[in-house]
Order: structure tokens, then sequence, then C-alpha cells
């Protein structure tokens, strides 16, 4: 009897102080960032620049009294650029730490994982380096945004530069053995297409994921004597097309157009070609327009971590500080507030003014670069120059032709 | 284009079985399967990295003193893991051996992220290697050609060492007899660490050799291996030859199905590797290969 009473009266206890919890705490409670983030794995580079920005971005945001007057705290887990792993953590995050606004995802697979919970339990997830357009298409579910190009997007800009050198008659196109490759190269090719109808455009091939020994394809491609190859590649395979192409003489007979960010352009290094390497990069800083807040943001970034800061590290701050943005504007961190307000304010960031989220699909104007690999002096690294900025609103897909593309997905 | 496209798959199969010898070698003798092995091979591309700069940079010379180099400390490091745990469990069963090597991978993997970080690295390639031999229109890029070369080199220095040295013929003993080699006092010990030794040597000889020829990072170790194992069960696993088959056979079905069936150069490849183990259940190679 007196057991059963006790565990009554623990019961009722607890009840009340959750009850009391959430009526009273809210003032002070943080504001809890959930970070789910690719710390290992093939992610984890672009995950730890991506971190790392974050964490000067929540510093400044604290130096400023936080977000609606509550601290901002960062709640770091590891999703091992592992689907499984990300749904794992991002329901803990969301169940047990309560957070109230999930990020941080790198890899394409890991983030519709975590988009999946977000949509579960109706918690705001964006992200800032993964960018499968799925996610805004046949994916979409309303509590997400992206704040970067998608691959769509990123594809477009580098058709809209390849189209403007109208020396080049021929392209021959090649991308990694998986969905960013094959959309990366049909983006590609039908948006040239439609800008260069005199432009041959060659028949794909796709090294599978990860591949390292490019010879094969390098041979294959030089064999069309394309004046360009569009490369949807990254990471292994890029570096080995790059520092194996030269024995090719790849470099001498035709052009490269690829992803290009700083941390590749940093890996690289001496191995970089001396020129017809053509980059396409989301937000390499030293392309970026040198206001006073870019600035500031590149030598503390330079401070702490005694290195430049990435394009996955400008979108992981401009990401946290456009939720900030949101919020102060909703006045509120409730989920369907931030919802609305994600596309009613226009947010000016490193990235440049004016960028804004759209409502259908959860995707952010956001800019692409393409320019031209080269040495320069400044820097112990290559860089790109005779950078172009596309803006991004020109390369969102039209609302009816993702309508159609879900329709079509459904079926 | 088909010519340039059989030396292209001849390269890289000589490649593949730079990395394969090493495991197939330490199998043949201890049977055990050492998933590390991609691991160390990371470790000798890593090593060489650090030392490219600091002997005579950009030259032939200081390129290979810093591979062989990186690989005798690869070396060392292999031994004192088989002295301090392998050596324990040689009469493990199997589930025990996959558990103890692949914990080296792991330790070598996060050893390695906390050293050079998770960014990739660029190992740059020796001045006198950059270029390519250019008949008509044809390119046979230097680096890989060079690296056959040494590639061949190191198959002939094996074959020597292995059927005309004491030191091969008591290898082989302990691999064709353990027991009888024992008996007739061999000292069973030694011949396994320094087969051990070796292993891990070629490990980490192929990493540095391979290095300024794709990108080197963390992740390296899972990459190398998968493609390793793929050539040894060709090649019939213990046994040298058959690597050197598998490696050449692998590297020219992928680069002439890249050429003639793009979208399926991959799978042909698992398509002979079914092929080879089919026919070796029915007896064809005499089952377990040394």
């Amino acid at each position: 009897m007196l057991e059963v009473n006790r565990g009554g009266f623990a019961a009722l206890g607890l009840a009340l102080m959750t009850a009391f919890a959430g009526q009273t705490a809210r003032a002070e409670e943080p504001v809890k960032i959930g970070f789910a983030a690719d710390l290992t794995g093939a992610c984890a580079a672009l995950s730890e620049d991506e971190m790392n920005a974050v964490k000067i971005a929540v510093d400044e945001l604290n130096a400023k009294g936080g977000i609606l007057g509550r601290k901002v705290e960062l709640v770091v887990r590891d999703s091992q650029t592992k689907p499984d792993e990300g749904a794992k953590v991002a329901r803990e995050l969301i169940v047990d730490q309560k957070v109230d606004v999930l990020t941080g995802v790198c890899s394409s697979a890991v983030m519709l994982a975590e988009s999946a919970v977000s949509a579960e339990f109706k918690i705001p997830f964006y992200a800032t380096i993964g960018s499968t357009q799925r996610a805004n298409i046949e994916l979409y579910q309303p509590y997400f945004w992206q704040t970067q190009a998608n691959a769509t997007m990123e594809a477009y800009a580098a058709a809209e530069y390849v189209a403007k050198k109208s020396e080049w008659k021929t392209i021959a196109t090649m991308g990694s053995d998986y969905e960013w490759g094959h959309t990366s190269v049909a983006a590609f090719s039908e948006r040239l297409k439609k800008l260069r109808p005199d432009v041959t455009i060659i028949e794909p091939i796709f090294p599978k994921v990860g591949e390292t020994a490019m010879a094969p394809y390098i041979t294959t491609a030089l064999n069309t004597k394309p004046d360009a190859v569009f490369a949807a590649l990254f990471g292994g395979s890029l570096g080995s097309l790059i520092k194996q192409g030269q024995g090719f003489g790849f470099f001498q007979r035709t052009n490269l157009v690829t992803l290009m960010t700083v941390d590749t352009l940093q890996s690289m290094g001496s191995a970089m070609p001396a020129s017809n390497v053509y980059g396409i990069a989301r937000a390499p800083f030293f392309a970026l327009e040198q206001t006073p807040e870019v600035k500031a943001f590149v030598e503390k970034y330079r401070a702490a971590y005694k290195e430049y800061p990435t394009d996955w590290s400008i979108n992981g701050y401009d990401g946290l500080m456009f939720y900030a943005a949101a919020a102060e504007h909703a006045k509120s961190v409730a989920p369907d507030a931030i919802i609305k307000a994600i596309s009613e304010i226009s947010y000016d960031g490193l990235r440049g003014k004016g960028l804004k989220v759209r409502a259908f699909d959860g995707q952010m104007n956001a800019p692409s670069y393409v320019g031209k690999a080269a040495k320069v002096a400044d820097y112990d690294f290559p860089i790109l120059t005779e950078i172009e900025k596309f803006d991004g609103a020109a390369l969102m897909m039209p609302e009816d032709a993702i309508a159609e593309a879900r329709k079509a997905a459904k079926k | 284009m088909v010519m340039i496209q059989f030396v292209n798959g001849l390269m890289e199969g000589m490649t593949l079985f730079l990395i394969a010898s090493g495991l197939t070698l330490i199998f043949g003798v201890s049977r055990i399967i050492n998933f590390a092995h991609g691991s160390l091979y990371m470790l000798g591309a890593f090593l060489t990295y650090e030392l490219v700069p600091l002997i005579a940079p950009g030259t032939l010379l200081g390129f290979f003193a810093s591979v062989i180099i990186g690989a005798a400390v690869v070396s060392l490091i292999g031994v004192v893991f088989e002295v301090t745990a392998l050596r324990r469990i040689y009469h493990a069963d199997g589930l025990m051996q996959l558990i103890v090597t692949i914990a080296l991978v792991l330790i070598i993997r996060d050893v390695v992220r906390m050293v050079w970080g998770p960014n990739s690295i660029t190992v740059p390639m020796p001045d006198a290697l950059m270029g390519a031999i250019v008949v008509g229109e044809n390119y046979f890029p230097m680096f890989p050609i060079v690296v056959f070369a040494a590639g061949l080199v190191i198959v002939l220095a094996m074959i020597w060492v292995i059927y005309f040295t004491r030191a091969g013929i008591l290898l082989r003993a302990g691999t064709d007899d353990r027991g009888m080699a024992a008996l007739l006092g061999i000292n069973e010990r030694l011949i396994f660490t320094s087969v051990f030794a070796a292993g891990a040597f070629l490990a980490g000889l192929a990493g540095g050799l391979s290095a300024p020829y794709g990108e080197v990072n963390h992740l390296l170790d899972t990459t190398v291996i998968v493609s390793a194992f793929i050539v040894c069960v060709i090649g019939g696993l213990g046994n040298l030859y058959g690597a050197l088959a598998g490696a050449l056979v692998v590297g020219v079905t992928k680069a002439m199905g890249v050429m003639y069936f793009p979208r399926l150069s991959m799978v042909l490849i698992f398509l002979i590797m079914a092929a080879v183990l089919i026919g070796r259940s029915l007896g064809r190679q005499g089952g377990s290969a040394r």
C-alpha cells in the first residue's frame, strides 16, 4: 500500500514539475541548435569546417544577447555520414535534448533521413552543405529549407558560364555514378542545350563513387576531342582526375569545368594545372564582396583555426545567422512561427544582400560562383579568378516545374 | 585508343598488385586476413608526404628514398603490431583475427585523422615524372610507367627471395607444413614476424608510390582494402602469381570496360570474380592456393 502511494506521489510530482517547467522556464532556457553533422566518414572535413564557423556564429549571437534574449546553445552529435545514424541522432536531439532546430548535415542521403525525422516531429531542419534537390521536390516537407544552391542550380550556373565561351563547340560530360553525379550532368546538359543549340554534348560517362583510377575515363573523354569536359566529381575522384590528367596532356588539350571549393583548391596546391581549370564554388571567401562583415569573419576564423574559411564555413555561418534573423522576425522559435518567418524575411549575409527562402520548396536564392583556377601572389594555394557570381533566383527551378516533377515522382 | 586504354589497365593493375601482394603474402604464411593492410598502405602515403619535402624535394631519387624510408617505418609498425597482438591469436578462430585486425584499422584511422586532419593532402610528384611520352596523338603518362617498372622490380625481387634464397625455403616450408617445419627446428615465430614485416613493407611501399597520383586522406584505408581483396580472391588468397594475374586482369578489364561498356565496367570485374570462385569450387585450381 505504502509502495503504491509513494509511486503515485512520485508520478504526480514529476507531472507537476514538468508542467511547471514548461510554463516558467521559457525565458531563461537557451535556444538549442541541434547540430547533427557528419563529423566522421566521407564528409568529415566539410562538416568540421562548417562546425568551426557555426561556433563563431553562436559566440557572436551570444555576445549580442542571444536569440530573442535567450542564450544560444549548440548541441553537437556525429551522424557519421550514415543515414540511419543521422536519423537516430536527429531523434535523440529532438526527443531528449528538445532542440529548437536541427542542422549540420553534409551528405545528401543523411540529409534526406534527417529531413524525414524533422517532418515526423515538426521541428525545423535546414541544410547548409547537403544540396540534393530531392529535398525540394519529391521529398519536400514543410519544416525544411536549404541555404545553398542545390545540385541543379549549381549545374545550371556551370552551363551559363560554359555557354558564354563561344569558342567551345564540343563538351564532354562525366559524373560520379550516383544521384548527384547523374542529376548534375543532366541539368548541365539540359541548360546548355537551351542556351547553345550549336554545341555538341557527348554522351556522359559515370565513374563509380570514390573512383581514384581515372586514367581510363580521361582517355575515353579525350578521345572525343572535346573543347571542355564538365565533371560532376568531388574529393578523391576529382583530385585523381586533375593529377592523372596532367600525364595525358589533359590541360593542354581541353578545359575542365568542375566543382572547386576552397578546400579542394587548398588540397590541390601545387598540383593544380597552370590553366584550363574552371571551378564552380558555393562561397569562396576571396570572391565575396569584401564588406566589413566578411572581412571580420575571415579574420576571426583565421585567428581561431589558423586557416581560411572554406565554402562550407561561410554557408554554415550564414545558415545559422539566417535562422536567428527568422526567429527575431517571428519573435518566437516555435516551429510554425519559424517556418512562416523564413519566407518573409530578406537576409543580408556573407554571400551578399537579399537572401530569401522560397516557401514553395524551401530553397534559398543562394548564389553560385564560377571562375578560372589560377595561382596568384596573395595566397599559397590557387584561387578562382575571373569569377562570375550567378544569382540564385535565375537558377531556381520554376514552381510549376517543381509541381510537375513532384507529380511525376508520385506515379 | 585501344592501345592507351590497355596500357592504362596494365598500370592500374600493377598498382593493385602492389597493394595485394603484401596481403596475399601474409595470408599465405600465417593464414591471417589482415584487414589493416589498407591502413598500412595509407600510413605509407602519409609518411611519404612528410618525407618528400625533407629529402631532395622534386627529384626522382628523393621521391624513391622517401617512399622506401616511409615503407620501412610502416614495416616497423607492422612488427610491433605482430609481436604485441597478432602473435597471440594465430591459433584463434577467424572471427577473433578479424576483430583484432579491424581494431588496428580503427586505431590507425583515428591517429591519422588526429595528426593530419580530415582534409585531403597532395603529395607532390617528382618533376621528372610530370610529363608524358607522346607518340603521335597518344599520350603515355610518365608517372604510372615508372610505378609499373618499380612494380616489376618488386615482383622479381619477391620471386628471387621466395624461390632462390634460404629465407624463401624456410618461408615455403612454413607455408607447406607448419608442424613439420617446427619439428625440424625452424623458428616459426621468426618466420611469421618477418613475413608480416615484409607484408607491411609492401603495403607502405604501395601507399607511398601511389600517393602523388591521387588524393590522400584518412579514408584511403577502406578504398584500398576492398580492391586488394577482389584481386586476391580472383588470384587465390596466398598465391603470389595469382595476385599478379588477378591484378592485371582487373586493371585491364576495367579500362576496356570503360571504353566499350561504360555502364558495366564494375560489373564485369565482379563477374570475373564470381566465375573464378565457381570454377575453383569445382576443383580446377586445387582448393586453397599457396
